[in-house]
């Protein structure tokens, strides 16, 4: 049990990251506005478009400072969840009906990033107690994710283009999906119940056959690079997941397994700062690494 | 001598044998017929030729000639076209083929490959080679009266140990080497040693009874054999044996007789590992065999879930860990297959076969919520259900990238049920009743099998086979799951459906025994000589182009079969480099006359 003024420290530091970092995009919005354009006309940069909501509706879920039922929690909620869902029709919407942008050319292991907004969303309203904006944002987040998931594990030909070999990591957000949903739908059904279980053992499983196969994340493990950070989260995320599981199934198992995973996840988030530290001169190129396929050309 | 029981024979024998063909095999016989060498052999052979024409007279080879067509008109389609390898460009004089018609008479139809060349189109193809098969009575005759001389001068004895023996076709051993010596020297047989099974063989010697194609190779090109592994069929067989839900039947005898059965089929598995670890790990990069090696854990389950309360009151959870773990290990290495593997992705492997992959969880499942355990079912089912989804949906899209199953394969769609059924029964068990998820489920699954069962032209027109065993296991799973329902809701309409469905699979599971062993004992053509494996590592220089009448496509699905024997190390999941001394390429160039022509007689292909 971290004392409160340690974990208010940490969220202190997280929410004053988040909004240097949120002022940063804010600046570049407006003075490298076709930059923020070609991200969103990249088939994987799109998907980080979800990213600033994402951490904010999870930073405010986790806020010492307000209850879950205050109006600061209501209007911050609704604040961070319209980006999301318009986000959500314009990319789902294209997906099945704009030709150069379906589903089948674009999709790859970032595109989970949309689902996980909207399941993080789904958690932040049955946090307040809003059952159902949390089921109509689950239930958008999991028949899209069923959709993404098939499509992903066909690997329609030619859908290796879409993930060059140093965006590798990203694969570790395909079981980052399975864990918010079970967290969402644990707070949604308020027990840990026999379908969050589910979500979460699909989970574990994928990871467990991610880990197994360290021979695919070999290339982008050769050299440091701002992929590597797409670590972090799912792991956090599955780790949180087996935490909620080893309090509802109080088996040594459980807790062992909660205690490995949470081990694990606060290990990688450290090194990954240790290394971000150390390279940041690398971190941030002189451009984009992606290559975006309708590239305007835009001068750095 | 030889030559004395060939000329004997020749009097004896019906007209269709002809004086100048067994002339032909003597000549060779004295030429050191059979050497170890290729190049001799294939010289041989065109000497061999050669030396007929001068010999025979004009009206001999005419008569020759015409009696081999006449033979080819009477015999089914014959196309032997095996592939040969690329390097070969006079392959086709020195192919050597072997007929089997209706009558069941053997021929060395040596003159008639003059005709291949016409089949062939006079294309280069890359040819390939098989074993010769084991091809019925007939052929074991022809084989102990010598008629098949490329056999050394051996005692008769055991046709199919002959067969085995046949050194040609060393270049797809799969007999483990240290072995062959010490059993050949226990058997007393000479045997030759290493070289010519090191050397790049281009083997151009076929010996293909027909109807063992058709028999034995599917595919669009008749590429592969049987999917199913006779072992693992046989463990399908005990699946639907679990007499647990079956009315009326006495379990002891039958559960002992299925434990038994199990435990051979085991042994005989193991000794393949041990013997023929080669053919194992082909089986593995197969992408239908693959997934039998899910099937003896499947069969154990329901042997667990089936024992009668007399013989084991409480099984021990740890039975339920240790099935569970091999399932477990193969299933992580097969999804992570489709999700990653470039060349046994999802797109391009998936067939239904692959839905024996995903029952093993439910099944699993229904074990051990049956035991009593609580995280571990769900767990499965969770995994079972995830990819049960997209492979599923994968299945119902027919992707342009996915190549057709052959005709042959048709009872495995069959399996499309099996999923749902035992999916059902599992979530019944694990919820304690049969609530709407498995309701869901069930009715899944019986729409499927309704929408198969009315499509009976899907399920004709092709000739028995180890994969008709793919029907057992879903009318079972369908059959017991109906009974589930009807013990849920109980009415007329649940209660005769369950009762129709019960008989359907009883009967199915009788016939087919019955088949089954009058094809093996009696007929004898039920376990070719496994082709489907014998896959090599090079694709051929050379494009085919191969009449196939069943599929669409054709170098396309060369390829996808070609690659799945390729590992050109792009592959991430292609962990062993595949055997290096095979140089022909693989079998599906064999394609010919569709399945339609092991009905009906007709001439060989333009």
């Amino acid at each position: 049990m971290l004392p409160s003024t340690a974990f208010t420290l940490l969220w202190s530091l997280a929410l004053f990251t988040l909004a240097s970092l949120s002022l940063l995009y804010i600046l570049r919005c407006f003075l490298h506005f076709n930059m923020v354009k070609d991200e969103f006309l990249h088939h994987v940069g799109v998907n980080y478009l979800f990213a600033p909501w994402i951490s904010w509706l999870l930073l405010l879920q986790s806020t010492p400072f307000f209850m879950p039922g205050s109006n600061y929690y209501l209007a911050l909620w609704w604040f961070f969840v319209i980006p999301i869902v318009a986000l959500d029709i314009k990319i789902y919407g294209q997906w099945f009906t704009k030709g150069k942008r379906f589903l089948s050319a674009v999709a790859n292991p970032t595109s989970h990033l949309s689902v996980i907004g909207n399941l993080v969303g789904a958690r932040a309203a049955a946090k307040m107690g809003w059952s159902d904006s949390s089921i109509c944002m689950f239930s958008l987040g999991m028949a899209h994710y069923l959709v993404l998931f098939v499509t992903l594990y066909q690997r329609l030909p030619g859908s290796d283009r879409n993930i060059p070999a140093m965006l590798r990591p990203v694969l570790f957000l395909f079981f980052a999906a399975p864990s918010m949903a079970s967290l969402a739908w644990n707070s949604i059904s308020g027990t840990f119940d026999k379908s969050s279980k589910m979500l979460f053992f699909l989970s574990l499983f994928l990871f467990m056959s991610l880990v197994s196969r360290p021979t695919l994340f070999k290339k982008s493990m050769k050299k440091f690079n701002l992929a590597w950070w797409a670590y972090s989260f799912p792991l956090t995320a599955l780790a949180i997941a087996s935490t909620e599981y080893a309090q509802e199934v109080k088996s040594s198992t459980a807790h062992l397994l909660m205690l490995v995973l949470s081990t694990l996840s606060v290990v990688v988030s450290l090194i990954l700062m240790v290394f971000t530290a150390f390279n940041t001169n690398t971190v941030l190129p002189k451009d984009d690494g992606l290559q975006s396929p309708i590239d305007t050309g835009s001068p750095v | 001598m030889e030559s004395s029981e060939h000329l004997g024979l020749s009097n004896q024998d019906s007209p269709e044998v002809v004086p100048s063909l067994i002339k032909f095999i003597d000549s060779n016989e004295v030429v050191g017929f059979d050497s170890d060498e290729d190049k001799n052999l294939e010289n041989q052979y065109q000497t061999g030729f050669h030396s007929l024409t001068p010999s025979a007279t004009e009206t001999e080879t005419a008569a020759v000639h015409s009696q081999s067509g006449h033979s080819h008109q009477r015999t089914c389609s014959i196309s032997i076209s095996m592939p040969s390898s690329p390097l070969e460009v006079h392959e086709q004089n020195s192919k050597r083929v072997l007929f089997r018609d209706h009558d069941e008479q053997i021929f060395n139809n040596r003159i008639a490959h003059s005709y291949v060349p016409s089949t062939n189109g006079g294309t280069k193809q890359a040819k390939f080679l098989s074993a010769p098969i084991p091809a019925g009575s007939a052929f074991d005759e022809a084989v102990a009266l010598g008629l098949f001389p490329n056999r050394p001068v051996l005692p008769p004895k055991n046709p199919r140990i002959e067969r085995l023996k046949d050194t040609r076709f060393d270049s797809f051993k799969t007999w483990s080497g240290k072995f062959e010596k010490q059993l050949s020297h226990l058997r007393g047989k000479p045997r030759e040693t290493g070289p010519d099974a090191n050397s790049p063989r281009k083997v151009e010697v076929e010996t293909l009874p027909v109807d063992r194609y058709f028999d034995a190779l599917e595919g669009p090109e008749l590429d592969t054999l049987r999917p199913s592994h006779y072992v693992e069929k046989l463990g399908h067989f005990c699946f639907h044996k679990v007499p647990a839900y079956k009315p009326g039947c006495k379990p002891h005898p039958v559960v002992h007789s299925c434990c038994s059965i199990v435990a051979i089929v085991f042994v005989i598995y193991m000794l393949k590992v041990i013997f023929y670890f080669e053919a194992v790990r082909r089986e593995y990069y197969h992408p239908i065999r693959i997934n039998f090696f899910f099937a003896p854990w499947i069969a154990l389950l329901f042997l667990a879930i089936g024992v009668p309360p007399s013989v084991a009151q409480n099984l021990h959870a740890a039975l339920w860990y240790i099935l569970m773990t091999p399932i477990f290990c193969l299933e992580l290495k097969i999804y992570g297959q489709w999700m990653s593997g470039g060349q046994r992705r999802l797109s391009k492997v998936a067939n239904p076969s692959n839905h024996l992959s995903i029952v093993g969880n439910f099944v699993g499942a229904l074990l051990g919520a049956s035991m009593g355990l609580k995280e571990g079912p769900i767990f499965f089912f969770a995994v079972g259900l995830a990819h049960y989804t997209v492979l599923f949906v994968t299945l119902y899209q027919r992707l342009p990238t996915n190549e057709t199953l052959p005709k042959e394969l048709h009872p495995v769609f069959f399996l499309f049920v099996a999923a749902p059924s035992v999916a059902s029964m599992a979530w019944a068990k694990i919820q304690g009743s049969f609530d709407y998820g498995s309701r869901i489920a069930f009715f899944i699954a019986l729409f499927l099998y309704f929408s198969l069962a009315v499509r009976v032209n899907f399920f004709r027109g092709f000739r028995f086979s180890l994969a008709w065993w793919a029907y057992t296991f879903p009318m079972t799973g369908a059959a017991i799951a109906t009974i589930k329902y009807s013990n849920e809701v109980p009415n007329i309409v649940t209660k005769s459906l369950s009762v129709i469905l019960c008989v359907i699979a009883t009967l199915t599971v009788t016939s087919l025994l019955g088949t089954t062993i009058l094809h093996a004992l009696v007929l004898r053509d039920l376990f070719p000589n496994d082709i489907a494996i014998a896959i090599s590592d090079k694709r051929p220089k050379t494009t085919r182009k191969w009449f196939h009448r069943r599929t669409v496509s054709s170098d396309k699905d060369i390829e996808n079969y070609l690659k799945f024997s390729v590992s050109d190390g792009n592959d991430i999941e292609a962990s062993l480099a595949p055997p290096s001394s095979i140089t022909t390429t693989s079998i599906q160039n064999s394609g010919t006359a569709g399945t339609h022509s092991n009905q009906s007689p007709s001439g060989p292909e333009p």
